[in-house]
C-alpha cells in the first residue's frame, strides 16, 4: 500500500508541476492583483461622492489614512507623502486618501475638521475620501495606515501594500527609501509591467468599527 | 541619532498637541514604556561570555512586538555600545502572545518582557570595570502607536574568578524560560498546498500531550494570513495544523521557521516542560519534486534502466548477433567501428523519441496517460495484471510472440552500411518494447507528468542507456571474448525473470484488491486462470501435432475460455462501485460533477464543493474539523445547499479542469455557487466554521430557495 501510495503522489506532485504558471485567483470580492479592484461609492470631505467605476480610465491611487498615526505623521510631516500626490496627481493620476477610522477613535474627523487637518498636513491628493464603517477598507483588506493600493486604467489592481520599503525610517531618511509606489506607477504608466507588486504593508493598525 | 530622533519626537509631540491633546504628553521618550538592562552574574571574567537581559516595563493595555509582529508592528532593535573587544550576540526572542485588534492580529508582549543578549568580553586583562550600553527603538502600541526609544547601560565590574550569579539571576532564568525549545526528538514536518501549509507535529513517543488550542507563530514575515485561525486536527500520534498563506506572500521560503506555543497554561508535552517549541523544517512543496533536485536523479534510473534493458530475453540476442557479425568484420578500422556503433546509438535513441512522440500526443488528445493515475482505474489494472502474466508464461515458454525475426536482424547485420546501424538500432528498441513495460513503468510514467523538454530528456537516456554497451564494445572489440555466448543459460535467465513479472501481477491483484474487495479479486483471479489455460491452449496445441480442424476448434475454446477470464475481471471491477459506495457512509456529500453543478445552479439551488485529497493534509484537516461540524451541516441544510466532494486523489480530468477554470492548479479549493447568477465565492484554503458561516449567509433560506426554484419550472 505504501509503494502504491509513494507512485501515486509522486504521479500527483508531477502532474500539479504541469499546471504550474497557472495563475492563482482568489475571491472575486477581494482585492487581487491582476484582478478588477472591487468599486464602492464613499463621500469625500469635499462633499462630492467618488464612484470608482466612474474613475475608469484613469491611474487610480487609494492610501489608507489617519492623520493621527505616526507613520502618517512621519510621511506627512516630511512632504514625502504630499510631494507624491503632487507629483502624480500633476500627471493625472486621481489619489483618493481613504478613512476608515470609525468614529471615536484615532483619525477620525467631520469633514471640515478632516480638511484642516489635511491643510496643515500639507496633504495634495485629490480628495479624501470618508469610510466610517470600515467596509471599504474590509473590502480591500486594508490593515495599515498609510496602506497603498494602486489601480490601472483598466480597472485593475496593479499594486498593493507598503509606501516604501523602510518602516524605521528616520525623518531625515524617508524620502531615500525605496518608494514602491512610486516604482509602481512609473513603470505603470510606461506601459511596463509592475516588478514589485505586493510588499509589506507597515503602520499603525486601521482603527476600524469594533 | 540623538538629534534625529529628537526631531521625530517633536513632531510626534506637536501632533498631539494639535490633536486636542488626547494622550497627555511629557518628554519622556519612552511613552508607557520603561527599558532597563540588567545581567545575570555579579561581574564579568575576561573570556566568559554571559547573558544579559533589556527589559521593557510597558503599562497595562500596551504593546511591543516579536521579531515577526504580525499584521501591524515592529520588532524592538538594540543597537549596541560596547567597550573595545567586546561583542553582543542578536537577540533571543521569547515565545510571543496574540495580540488582536478588531481583524488584525499582531505577535508580541505585554507588561514586562525580557529579550536575552549574549555578550562575550574579550580576553586579557581586566579593568576595574566596564559599561555596557545599548539603544533600544521599539514601537510601543494600545490602539494607538507611538514610537519608543530609550539608552539603557550598566557597570559591572571585572573579576579574574568565575563570574557569580547577580541579583537579577533569577529574572534571566525566567525569561530563558519563555526561550522556545529545540528539541529533535520532536517529529515536525511542513508541506505547502494551493495557498495553504500544513505543519505537522509529532510529540516524542510517551509524551504524547493533547496539542488543543496550540498556536503557530511565524517567524518569517508576509508569509501567513495571521488573523486566520489554525484548525487542527489528529492523524494518529501526530497533529496537523493547517495554515493558510497571507495573499502578501510573495515567494516560498525553504523552510518553515517560528514557534508552536501552548495553549495558556498548558504545555506541549506530558511532562509539562515544553511550553514552546522551535520549529525550523524544511517546507516540501510541489517544486520540490520539479526539474532541480529531481532530474539528475531520473536521468540516472534512466540510463541504468536502459542498460538493463540489453539484458532482457528480447533484447540481448539482438544485442549479440549484431556483435558478433560485427566481431566477424574485425578488420575494420576503429574509426568505422565507432561510427557504426554511434549509428546504432542514434538509431536507438531516435526510436525512443519517436516512443517519447507518441505519448506526448496521446497526452495531448486527452487519454491523459501517467501510469500512476491509470492504477486508480481497476480496469486499467486488471489489464496490467493480465498483460504481466502473459509476459511470465512467455517467459516460461508456453507461447511466442510471432512476428519478430531475428534473422531479418541478422542479415541486415551482415551490411555494413551506416544506415543498417541505425535501423538495427531502431528494431532493436521495437523488438524491446514488451519487455521495456515491467522495468521502466516508473520512468515511463514520470516522463508523461513532466515538462516535455524534461520528459525528452528521459527518453534520450533510456535510449543512451540501451546502446551503451553496443557503443563500447564497437570501440573495445576486444572486450567481446569476454561476453557470455547467446546459449541455453538464456532460457534459465528468461525462467528467472518470469518470477518477478508474475510478482508484479501478485501486486497488481494486490492493488486491485484494495480497490474492489475481497470477491472483485476473486474475479480478477478466476479470470487470469482462464487467461492462462487459453494462452496455453494457442501456444502449446499448435506445437502438438494435431489436424487443423482441431487446432481450429481448440482455438475457438481459447477464445470463448479467454472471453470468459476477461468478462469475470471486468465483473471483478465492477465490484469498485459498490465497495465505494460502503466505503462512504457520509451520505452528506456526493461525488462532483461539473453537469450537475451547472444543473442545480440553473435550478437555483447553491451547490458547495470541496476539492480534497488524501494526500493534501490542509484538506484533510479542513475537512475533519470544519467540513464535518454539524452546526455547519445543519446550516447547509437549512439553505438547501447541496455538498459536493470532488476527490483529487487520483488526479481526474474533469476536476483538473474545474480547478483550472476557478484559476487553481490544486486542491484545497472550496467553492460556494449561490445557485443565482452570481459568480461563484471561493472560500479561503483554510477554513473555519465562521468562514464558511458568513459565506452562507449571503444566501437566501431553503424556502425562499425552494420559491426560487418553483418560480422557475412553472
Amino acid at each position: 500500500m505504501k509503494k502504491y501510495h509513494a507512485t501515486v503522489f509522486f504521479s500527483v506532485m508531477l502532474a500539479v508541476l504541469v499546471f504550474i504558471g497557472a495563475t492563482q485567483q482568489s475571491s472575486s470580492d477581494d482585492a487581487e492583483i491582476g484582478e478588477p479592484a472591487p468599486v464602492f461609492t464613499l463621500p469625500g470631505t469635499d462633499g462630492e461622492s467618488y464612484d470608482l467605476e466612474s474613475l475608469q480610465g484613469e491611474f487610480v491611487v487609494l492610501e489608507w489614512l489617519n492623520f493621527g498615526c505616526p507613520y502618517v505623521e512621519r510621511h506627512y510631516r516630511t512632504g514625502n507623502m504630499p510631494a507624491l500626490q503632487k507629483e502624480f496627481t500633476e500627471k493625472g493620476v486621481k489619489w483618493l486618501s481613504i478613512v476608515s477610522s470609525a468614529p471615536g477613535t484615532q483619525g477620525y474627523y467631520e469633514s471640515d475638521e478632516m480638511n484642516e487637518q489635511n491643510e496643515m498636513m500639507g496633504g495634495m491628493q485629490s480628495a479624501i475620501l470618508l469610510d466610517p464603517e470600515g467596509d471599504v477598507g474590509k473590502m480591500y483588506g486594508a490593515i495599515t495606515t498609510p496602506h497603498m493600493y494602486i489601480i490601472d486604467k483598466g480597472g485593475v489592481l496593479i499594486y498593493k501594500g507598503g509606501i516604501d520599503d523602510q518602516p524605521r525610517a528616520s525623518y531625515e531618511k524617508t524620502k531615500l527609501a525605496n518608494n514602491y509606489v512610486r516604482a509602481a506607477l512609473e513603470e505603470a504608466m510606461n506601459g511596463d509591467e509592475v516588478s514589485v507588486a505586493t510588499s509589506r504593508p507597515y503602520g499603525c493598525s486601521v482603527k476600524y468599527k469594533k | 541619532m540623538t538629534m534625529n530622533f529628537r526631531l521625530v519626537w517633536a513632531a510626534v509631540c506637536g501632533m498631539f498637541i494639535c490633536n486636542a491633546s488626547t494622550y497627555g504628553q511629557t518628554d519622556d521618550t519612552s511613552p508607557y514604556s520603561e527599558a532597563a538592562l540588567v545581567s545575570e552574574s555579579e561581574w564579568i571574567a575576561p573570556g566568559t561570555g554571559f547573558t544579559v537581559g533589556l527589559t521593557l516595563t510597558m503599562d497595562e493595555g500596551w504593546h511591543s512586538y516579536w521579531i515577526n509582529p504580525g499584521d501591524v508592528g515592529e520588532p524592538i532593535i538594540l543597537t549596541w555600545d560596547l567597550p573595545v573587544g567586546f561583542s553582543a550576540g542578536p537577540i533571543q526572542w521569547p515565545y510571543p502572545e496574540k495580540i488582536d485588534a478588531g481583524p488584525l492580529r499582531s505577535y508580541g508582549y505585554s507588561d514586562a518582557v525580557t529579550f536575552l543578549v549574549a555578550i562575550m568580553p574579550p580576553e586579557g586583562p581586566p579593568e576595574a570595570s566596564v559599561t555596557l550600553s545599548t539603544t533600544a527603538d521599539w514601537l510601543i502600541c494600545e490602539d494607538v502607536c507611538l514610537f519608543a526609544k530609550e539608552t539603557v547601560s550598566l557597570s559591572l565590574p571585572v573579576r579574574e574568578s568565575l563570574p557569580a550569579p547577580g541579583p537579577h539571576f533569577e529574572e534571566i532564568a525566567a525569561a530563558r524560560a519563555k526561550l522556545p525549545v529545540k528539541d529533535p526528538a520532536w517529529t515536525v514536518e511542513a508541506s505547502h498546498y494551493s495557498n495553504s501549509f500544513a505543519l505537522r507535529v509529532s510529540p516524542p513517543t510517551g509524551a504524547a500531550q493533547d496539542l488543543e488550542g496550540a498556536y503557530f507563530f511565524p517567524a518569517q514575515i508576509m508569509l501567513l494570513e495571521h488573523a486566520v485561525d489554525q484548525p487542527m486536527s489528529r492523524d494518529g500520534d501526530a497533529f496537523v495544523f493547517a495554515l493558510q498563506q497571507s495573499k502578501y506572500a510573495t515567494e516560498l521560503p525553504d523552510r518553515l521557521q517560528g514557534v508552536l506555543v501552548a495553549r495558556e497554561g498548558q504545555y506541549l508535552d506530558a511532562a509539562r516542560t515544553v511550553k514552546a517549541l522551535e520549529i525550523n523544517v524544511p517546507l516540501r512543496t510541489a517544486a520540490d519534486q520539479n526539474t532541480g533536485s529531481t532530474l539528475p536523479i531520473l536521468i540516472l534510473f534512466a540510463l541504468i534502466g536502459g542498460l538493463l534493458l540489453n539484458l532482457m530475453p528480447c533484447v540481448f540476442p539482438v544485442l549479440s548477433i549484431k556483435l558478433l557479425s560485427f566481431a566477424q568484420h574485425n578488420k575494420l578500422d576503429r574509426a568505422t567501428r565507432t561510427w557504426h556503433g554511434a549509428s546504432f546509438a542514434a538509431g536507438v535513441v531516435v526510436s525512443f523519441l519517436v516512443l517519447a512522440g507518441l505519448l506526448f500526443a496521446l497526452r495531448a488528445t486527452g487519454s491523459q496517460i501517467g501510469w500512476g493515475f491509470q492504477l486508480q482505474s481497476p480496469l486499467f489494472v486488471a489489464g496490467m495484471a493480465f498483460l504481466f502474466l502473459a509476459i511470465g508464461l512467455n517467459l516460461f515458454g508456453v507461447f511466442d510472440i510471432r512476428g519478430f525475426s531475428f534473422r531479418g536482424l541478422s542479415q541486415s547485420s551482415a551490411s555494413h552500411s551506416l544506415m543498417r546501424s541505425c535501423l538495427d538500432g531502431a528494431l532493436a528498441t521495437l523488438v524491446a518494447t514488451p519487455c521495456t513495460a515491467p522495468f521502466m513503468g516508473a520512468a515511463l510514467g514520470a516522463a508523461v507528468v513532466l515538462p516535455t523538454a524534461q520528459a525528452l530528456t528521459i527518453f534520450v537516456f533510456l535510449g543512451l542507456g540501451m546502446a551503451a554497451p553496443y557503443v563500447i564494445l564497437s570501440m573495445f572489440p576486444v572486450l567481446l571474448d569476454k561476453l557470455p555466448r547467446p546459449g541455453p543459460w538464456m532460457e534459465t535467465l528468461k525462467h528467472v525473470l518470469a518470477f518477478p513479472i508474475l510478482g508484479t501481477t501478485v501486486w497488481l491483484a494486490w492493488i486491485f484488491g484494495n480497490q474492489v474487495g475481497v470477491n472483485g479479486l476473486g474475479l480478477l483471479l478466476l479470470g487470469l486462470l482462464l487467461f492462462a489455460a487459453a494462452v496455453w491452449i494457442l501456444g502449446w496445441w499448435p506445437s502438438v501435432r494435431v489436424t487443423s480442424s482441431v487446432r481450429n476448434v481448440t482455438r475457438g475454446i481459447a477464445l470463448v475460455i479467454a472471453c470468459v477470464g476477461i468478462w469475470s475481471a471486468y465483473q471483478g471491477a465492477q465490484q469498485e462501485s459498490m465497495s465505494q459506495a460502503d466505503a462512504t457512509p457520509d451520505s452528506h456529500w456526493s461525488d462532483y460533477s461539473t453537469e450537475k453543478v451547472q444543473q442545480l445552479s440553473s435550478e437555483g439551488r447553491p451547490v458547495f464543493v470541496d476539492f480534497t485529497a488524501t494526500w493534501c493534509l490542509t484538506c484533510q484537516v479542513n475537512k475533519k474539523t470544519t467540513l464535518s461540524s454539524s452546526t455547519l451541516l445543519s446550516a447547509f441544510a437549512q439553505k438547501g445547499v447541496v455538498l459536493m466532494r470532488a476527490d483529487w486523489t487520483s488526479r481526474d480530468a474533469e476536476i483538473t479542469r474545474a480547478l483550472e477554470s476557478h484559476g487553481r492548479s490544486g486542491v484545497p479549493l472550496y467553492v460556494l455557487y449561490p445557485g443565482n447568477n452570481d459568480s461563484p465565492v471561493l472560500l479561503p484554503e483554510v477554513l473555519t466554521e465562521s468562514i464558511v458561516l458568513n459565506a452562507l449567509a449571503s444566501l437566501p433560506n431553503r424556502a425562499e430557495a425552494l420559491k426560487t426554484t418553483i418560480s422557475t419550472e412553472t
